[in-house]
């Protein structure tokens, strides 16, 4: 996607920009993650590169192809990819093999207090800690998102027709329920406090369902598909790509049933790829399809701060340190801003 | 910059069992090209040489959740194309095998339907493998063969070494019934050269002004109603813009599941462009394609294909169109 840049005449760098440190890798950026004060990026190269303050990035040759998917496992790195490898990724660069389904990708990953997830083709594999050989669950279509919630007790799987609701009883055993709505459903998350589920569709459009009722509906009106959604502030609010203005659905109260959402413009009219939550903040991170980043709180949008300018590529990836020092921004160009967020002096 | 916005071709192979799709296949992974392909395989289980990326996929057709019936299209696809364009380097095409018994359409549409997939990938041609020996009695048994013939931009019409001569003319002449302008190649083992079945751009609105079909002579004897066939118009009298749209739009939401296929070039009365038009069922891809060329007839060309065609009303729809 390029963006028209005749009308930004050379714009100023941000201090950000200024600040903090331009990698100009030209390898699409896939992925980025938090790891305590770490931030994890994978590449469409099969490399992956940490990011930590004082010290310097080199690439980490992981997978063959394409980091498809990243996910935290404690103070590792857990990615898949398009050669078929599920790896486990430490700080310091260790790598290790956890599955290898050949040249079936594996598409998401994912984990909770050891639990090691992925999926690859319908099927779900879950390492619990201790176990050599994974529990599998087949589901009736290809995977579109899996999550857990906050105590790893449910496991989300957004499919073809819903998304299976997987709950672990207490003699550990999982039991499935299914949530259903017509239609192809891609990544999956809970709310924070597991009263919501979210997908995004294969329609330009979200669904969400009530867990306690299971209550459901779509939130729509979108130009693209939502590629990028997130809540914060707890869960206040449910942060959301797709069109040219960031829309933030309220979920406090009884949820977003017949309220407005917040919808947060920005200039040059481009469209959203990317939300990240500010963490401990009712604030956003919002990457566009030029390149540039914004800083809003979604409450007041008059408190809006640009981060980046643009690069003419989409934003793919934002990430924000566990201790908010630091942020990170990857772009389809292969673009990184790496900077501190605070000035040296305010510290 | 330039290199982002590149479309990456893809072809996609469909062909019903035993027609030679895998010879086919396994001829672009092992042959010495020097391009970078993406070859998206059903079970196919082999790795490529010479630097070729095998994917594996299961069809997987999801009907979109958009109120229109026959839109469907192929989810594994949008996966797969989505996640390839995140590669580092650039794929010269991908290649996109269909099992033998796939309906071509919703891999069709699926470039219609999907944004990210159109924005950076295009789709090239369906080229269709048939065995001349089979193909007649595989027509009459199945739909989805009949479905791979009127989808194809190329018919790679294999195992000739097989037939007799005025076997091979009978084959021909089916296939050109069902689709006028698909190119029929004679192979054995698939022995083409991949320049005539990659980057035909088959599916550009450009390519729809070489449409120049066969006018077949009305010989609709014993065929059955199901039968996939095709027709053309041709008008000299221009068109009225409006009329023909409200017509072609009804006939489109009323009859787009049996209409497989359609492609067109418009003279409406008043406008000094040639519009193009080309669909699969109820989805379209349409614009005005430049100025009609200087010293040469205008004239309006319509072709069809699809099932129960002779019930449409077709030429007296069109007939409509004209401009009193």
């Amino acid at each position: 996607m390029k963006a028209d840049t005749s009308q930004f005449p050379e714009l100023d760098k941000t201090k950000f920009e200024q600040r903090g440190t331009e990698f100009k890798l030209g390898i699409p950026v896939t992925n980025a993650v938090t790891v305590g004060n770490s931030i994890v990026v994978g590449f469409g190269d099969g490399t992956v590169r940490i990011f930590t303050s004082g010290k310097s990035s080199e690439p980490i040759k992981a997978h063959k192809g394409i980091v498809l998917c990243m996910s935290k496992d404690g103070d590792n790195i857990l990615t898949g990819g398009d050669d078929g490898r599920f790896l486990k990724i430490s700080l310091d660069g260790k790598i290790s093999e956890i599955g290898n389904f050949g040249t079936r990708w594996v598409d998401h990953v994912t984990a909770n207090n050891g639990s090691l997830v992925c999926s690859s083709g319908n099927i779900v594999y879950l390492w619990s800690p201790n176990h050599k050989e994974p529990k599998l669950f087949e589901h009736n279509s290809t995977i579109g998102g899996i999550a857990f919630d906050a105590k790893g007790r449910r496991l989300a799987v957004s499919r073809y027709g819903g998304v299976t609701l997987w709950k672990k009883d207490y003699s550990n055993k999982w039991n499935s329920s299914e949530l259903n709505w017509k239609g192809s459903h891609n990544k999956v998350i809970f709310s924070p406090d597991g009263k919501y589920l979210v997908t995004s569709m294969q329609e330009n459009q979200l669904h969400f369902w009530r867990l306690k009722d299971k209550i459901d509906s779509a939130m729509s009106g979108y130009g693209a598909k939502i590629k990028s959604f997130a809540f914060v502030d707890d869960s206040k609010y449910l942060a959301t790509s797709g069109a040219k203005e960031a829309v933030c659905w309220p979920f406090d109260g009884d949820g977003p049933v017949g309220r407005e959402p917040i919808c947060l413009p920005y200039v040059g009219n481009k469209l959203v790829t990317f939300v990240e939550p500010f963490p401990n903040e009712n604030a956003i991170l919002t990457g566009l399809s030029d390149g540039s980043v914004f800083l809003s709180e979604i409450e007041k949008a008059s408190n809006t701060i640009i981060i980046r300018s643009f690069t003419e590529f989409e934003v793919s990836a934002i990430a924000v340190t566990k201790d908010c020092s630091h942020l990170l921004i990857g772009d389809m160009g292969g673009n990184i801003l790496w900077t501190s967020i605070w000035d040296e002096e305010k510290k | 910059m330039e290199e982002t916005n590149k479309q990456v071709p893809v072809t996609v192979l469909t062909g019903f069992l035993g027609a030679g799709k895998t010879t086919l296949l396994n001829r672009i992974l092992t042959e010495q090209h020097g391009k970078k392909y993406a070859v998206i395989v059903n079970e196919f289980g082999e790795q490529g040489i010479d630097n070729d990326l095998v994917v594996d996929a299961d069809e997987e057709v999801f009907e979109m959740n958009n109120g229109c019936i026959c839109c469907t299209v192929r989810g594994d696809l949008i996966r797969i194309l989505s996640g390839l364009m995140k590669r580092a380097d650039k794929l010269d095409a991908i290649i996109v095998e269909t099992t033998g018994l796939a309906d071509p359409a919703p891999v069709a549409q699926t470039f219609f339907v999907d944004q990210d997939v159109a924005d950076r990938t295009k789709l090239d041609a369906i080229v269709t493998v048939a065995d001349a020996v089979h193909l007649s009695t595989q027509l009459t048994d199945h739909h989805e063969a009949e479905e791979q013939i009127a989808f194809a931009d190329v018919v790679l019409l294999n195992k000739i070494d097989l037939v007799d001569e005025s076997g091979l003319e009978v084959v021909k002449e089916r296939i050109k019934k069902i689709n006028p302008f698909a190119k029929i190649i004679n192979t054995t083992k698939c022995g083409v050269s991949l320049n005539e079945i990659l980057n035909l751009d088959a599916f550009s609105l450009k390519r729809v002004l070489d449409v120049e079909p066969d006018f077949l002579t009305s010989d609709h004897d014993h065929e059955h109603d199901d039968d996939v066939t095709s027709l053309s118009f041709v008008s000299d009298t221009p068109l009225d813009m409006e009329k023909f749209q409200d017509w072609f739009s009804k006939l489109l939401q009323t009859k787009g599941q049996d209409i497989l296929r359609t492609k067109g070039i418009l003279d409406f009365t008043g406008e000094s462009d040639r519009y193009v038009f080309q669909g699969v069922h109820m989805l379209m891809d349409a614009s005005p394609m430049g100025k009609w060329p200087e010293g040469k007839e205008r004239s309006s060309r319509l072709v069809f294909i699809g099932r129960n065609l002779e019930s449409m009303n077709l030429k007296e729809g069109f007939e409509n169109c004209k401009s009193a």
